[in-house]
């Protein structure tokens, strides 16, 4: 009996792309024998806007990349800026930078798990996760007034200072979600159905994976020890103790166990933030052109200058967001809008690998090993 | 001792003294089997009543379950606590357009949601709901509810091949495979529960697993057959198609199963149909392994009562348990789900029989 | 010595000149040779590429790629600098798989085109679509409707008459 090869479209509206992302699969019966990924339907034009606005009216722009984690993409475009403008932050302002990052990670990888778990069927994950997300979205509220694309951080420092009553309700957080995550890999981990699910499925060497140009969780699934804020530390990272978690097994478990074992060390992070965290300003002095104004210790949001002309150049400064290497390189000719913003997005990188993972798999595997590459559509379009 | 409800009913009518009376009237017609029919039809009719309203209350109790242990709420604005959720969504499925999509074949597509629906009734036949609480005990009761339940796989075949969509029918296919593979361990830890009676009665099945030893035990066949339960449980699970097995309805599943191109009523039917089935299934459950309406006899309270109390608790037990499953555990690949049916419970099933044949004929139990 | 210096010593001929990128080593690269200099920095263990970047100035093209060492902890960027008619240059898909996305972008938005590349089609943009939007001439007042097809392909025309309308 002959049979036929078909071409399913896995299309853009579908539950568990997360986003509008088009898969065209190749299929020989249940097995996959080639998948073509169909990107640009979120493409949104950000680099181009980039040329015309100015660097402090960018920055709500780069919110919108990774919607799910807002902070880290302020953060990396700041410090490409930064760097080239080469700009002294001041350190009570990079402690509550870092917090924000760490905690945005925490709901990322909560995020994560709730969506990996409800594409493999078990719904009751996405509503606890969402419970906990919806406690630090509080706290982000508290710090800045919105809940998901926050534009808090300034070039030069942060918007506002930590607000009172901010640090015991974190610490209340903290305590709550140490609990939660122990509940939580007692109820997945081992359960049988999740690991037949995910073992050995969507494999990727550590060689193909670094050839791929894989970051992140999902390079640390396949044993490479690479978390940048460790290899190029920034920020307050070399004065704080934590690992970066890496698993040697190279399938969609390992990647899984990546983020959970994360978010206990940024937990663990979160609290050495907290019992360190020095007072100062939290916005530097300005630098460059305008007179600097007196007064007002913190909310010193006048001290840095509004149109801001660093010098000529070129940078490419990355750091880790909780999906991978997120990266900017900014070119500036002198004047007030940047002349190129090019965006290295983690997820867009990540996709690269997932024909190389699948062949050979079937359907539900796709979505499995396509879970814990864990994408996020803003962030591949731009 | 009733022996079932005709025989209840025609005892309640003679008690309060009307059954003499209408007898004779039909008798003066020559028409005495006309007044066994209208008691027939007025017994399944009670029956039908309940397994719908049953089912009602179902799919309300599934949701309010599943938002328990997701830690939110539930339905609760239709009605006090969402109790008439089911009402208000049969009325939106009834107002739905009922869509025929053009190729598809009128006739069989029409009749599939019904072919499904009507043995997920039928099953109830010879179920005793409680002593003498049984439409007709059947001598080979057994065997007709596991005949019955075979059927379905043909009407899924014909929903999926009616449809004129080559996604449906992959889908019946899937769920074909499913069904029939999962319907073999089931009738095998059955035939050991059999052996164990030696009649394939339902009323026999649970005649013979009352009394206690050491007056507190009850002689519940769960404990004679352990492994017979678990594969019994888990080949029903299957049948039905809920989670873990369930990647027929998955919306992340690709294929869509085989009610893609239903819409309205006959959508309605599929999902009456299924919690019909995992109500009789319930029931079958309890017949077989958790000692039916047995339990301890109250002294002012007909025993019918009492018996149908206990029937009842133990069935919510079970569809309890089967939805608190549903929302803990992710789905099983449909590869893995056909290799467990086949390689792991066949093997196990036929262990099962094995040791219970020898026990039995050893004389231990 | 840093990366940029290595190979300028290796392959002296390629190198145009070395200096820094606020504190990465750079070196810019005769468009040429870019394989030969490109085989050699993966044998000096720089194994993973970060980002390819395409600027259009306003007399010529430029081309930037960034590496990293896991091993050695050491950043390197080469730069290609291309003329404004016809930018191209050799591809690296061949070493890396992880640029094959990269330059399909940079050819999508910038123009520069890659020879030797497996599939030098446009990623993040429809497939008919007219322009490269990153340049700097790119026309931004004639607007652009993108439909979609009874495939499911994209259809782009610039009037809005071909949208696709119930019949």
């Amino acid at each position: 009996m002959e049979t036929d090869e078909f071409i399913l479209n896995m299309g853009p509206v579908h539950p568990s792309t997360h986003g509008v992302l088009r898969f065209k699969l190749r299929m020989d019966g249940e097995i996959i024998k080639d998948c073509q990924v169909v990107l640009g339907y979120l493409h949104r034009g950000t680099e181009k806007l980039a040329e015309m606005k100015t660097y402090l009216q960018f920055i709500p722009y780069t919110d919108r990349l990774d919607y799910i984690s807002a902070m880290p993409n302020n953060y990396a475009y700041v410090k490409a800026v930064e760097e080239l403008a080469g700009t002294e932050v001041p350190l009570r302002a990079e402690y509550i930078r870092v917090l924000a990052m760490e905690l945005n990670r925490i709901v990322n990888h909560l995020v994560f798990m709730g969506s990996l778990l409800l594409d493999l069927g078990a719904s009751t994950m996405i509503m606890y996760g969402f419970r906990e997300r919806e406690k630090a979205l509080q706290l982000f509220e508290m710090l800045c007034g919105a809940r998901m694309t926050f534009s808090y951080f300034r070039i030069g420092g942060v918007r506002e200072d930590l607000p009172e009553g901010f640090i015991p309700k974190l610490n209340e957080f903290m305590n709550d979600m140490e609990k939660r995550i122990t509940d939580y890999e007692d109820l997945i981990n081992g359960n049988e159905i999740f690991l037949m699910r995910m073992k050995n499925i969507g494999v990727i060497s550590a060689e193909e994976a670094i050839n791929y140009g894989m970051t992140g969780p999902s390079l640390r699934g396949s044993g490479v020890n690479y978390d940048i804020r460790k290899m190029e530390p920034y920020s307050i990272y070399p004065d704080l103790d934590f690992k970066a978690c890496v698993y040697p097994e190279c399938d969609s478990y390992a990647r899984y166990m990546v983020r959970v074992d994360e978010m206990r060390e940024s937990l663990h992070i979160l609290r050495q933030i907290v019992d360190t965290i020095p007072e100062s300003n939290v916005i530097a002095t300005q630098k460059y052109g305008v007179a600097p104004m007196t007064g007002m210790p913190y909310t010193a949001q006048t001290y840095f200058p509004r149109i801001f002309t660093p010098p000529a150049g070129e940078v490419y400064s990355r750091i880790e967001a909780p999906k991978g290497e997120l990266g900017f390189y900014v070119v500036s000719d002198g004047t007030t809008k940047p002349y190129r913003v090019k965006i290295r997005s983690p997820s867009f990188c990540n996709l690269t690998a997932i024909p190389k993972m699948v062949v050979g798999l079937k359907i539900p595997d796709l979505i499995a090993a396509f879970g814990t590459i864990d994408v996020v559509l803003g962030d591949v379009d731009r | 001792m009733i022996a079932n409800a005709y025989e209840l009913i025609v005892y309640i009518l003679t008690m309060t003294g009307i059954y003499e009376p209408t007898y004779a009237l039909f008798q003066s017609f020559g028409a005495e089997y006309l007044l066994r029919v209208i008691i027939v039809f007025f017994e399944i009719g009670i029956l039908f009543v309940f397994v719908l309203l049953t089912v009602m209350f179902l799919t309300w109790m599934e949701r309010k379950v599943v938002a328990m242990v997701q830690s939110r709420y539930g339905p609760m604005v239709t009605g006090p606590r969402g109790l008439f959720q089911p009402v208000m969504d049969g009325v939106k499925l009834i107002g739905k357009e009922d869509i025929i999509p053009e190729k598809a074949d009128r006739w069989i597509f029409t009749l599939a949601p019904f072919i499904v629906f009507v043995p997920a009734l039928l099953v109830f036949i010879p179920l005793p709901f409680g002593e003498s609480l049984i439409i007709s005990d059947l001598r080979v009761g057994l065997l007709y509810i596991i005949a019955i339940s075979a059927l379905s796989p043909v009407a899924i075949l014909l929903a999926g091949w009616a449809s004129n969509n080559k996604y449906a029918l992959l889908g019946a296919m899937r769920a074909v495979a499913q069904d029939i593979s999962y319907t073999i361990p089931l009738a095998l830890s059955a035939i050991a529960v059999v052996m164990l009676t030696g009649s394939l009665s339902t009323v026999d099945i649970v005649n013979a697993q009352s009394g206690t030893w050491f007056g507190i035990i009850p002689k519940w066949f769960i404990l004679l057959q352990p492994l017979g339960f678990v594969l019994f449980l888990i080949a029903s699970i299957a049948e039905m198609g809920r989670i873990p097995f369930d990647f027929q309805e998955s919306e992340q599943e690709l294929v869509a199963g085989f009610f893609t191109e239903y819409s309205g009523m006959k959508f309605a039917m599929f999902f009456l149909a299924e919690y019909a089935h995992l109500f009789a299934v319930s029931g079958i459950i309890v017949t077989l392994f958790l000692g039916g309406w047995s339990g301890p006899v109250l002294p002012f309270i007909p025993v019918q009562i009492t018996s149908l109390v206990y029937f009842l608790i133990k069935t919510y037990v079970v569809i309890f348990f089967a939805m608190w499953l549903r929302d803990t555990v992710p789905r099983v690949r449909i590869d893995q789900l056909l290799n467990l049916g086949w390689k792991i419970m066949i093997p196990l099933a036929l262990l099962n029989l094995l040791v219970t044949g020898f026990l039995v004929t050893a004389g231990v139990i | 010595m840093n990366g940029a210096e290595e190979l300028k010593q290796s392959l002296p001929s390629s190198v145009i000149s070395t200096g820094m990128q606020i504190n990465k080593p750079l070196a810019v690269i005769k468009k040429e040779d870019i394989l030969p200099v490109a085989s050699k920095v993966k044998e000096m263990d720089f194994d993973q590429l970060s980002v390819i970047t395409g600027i259009d100035y306003q007399d010529r093209f430029e081309v930037i790629y960034n590496f990293f060492s896991y091993r050695k902890k050491e950043n390197l960027v080469l730069k290609v600098i291309l003329d404004h008619d016809s930018p191209a240059v050799d591809s690296l898909t061949s070493l890396w798989k992880g640029a094959d996305w990269l330059e399909r972008e940079t050819y999508d938005l910038v123009g520069i085109k890659f020879t030797g590349h497996p599939n030098l089609t446009r990623i993040l943009l429809p497939e008919g679509w007219q322009g490269h939007p990153l340049r700097k001439d790119y026309d931004m007042d004639t607007e652009q409707f993108v439909t979609i097809g009874e495939d499911g392909e994209d259809i782009v025309s610039t009037d809005g008459s071909k949208l696709l309308r119930r019949k």
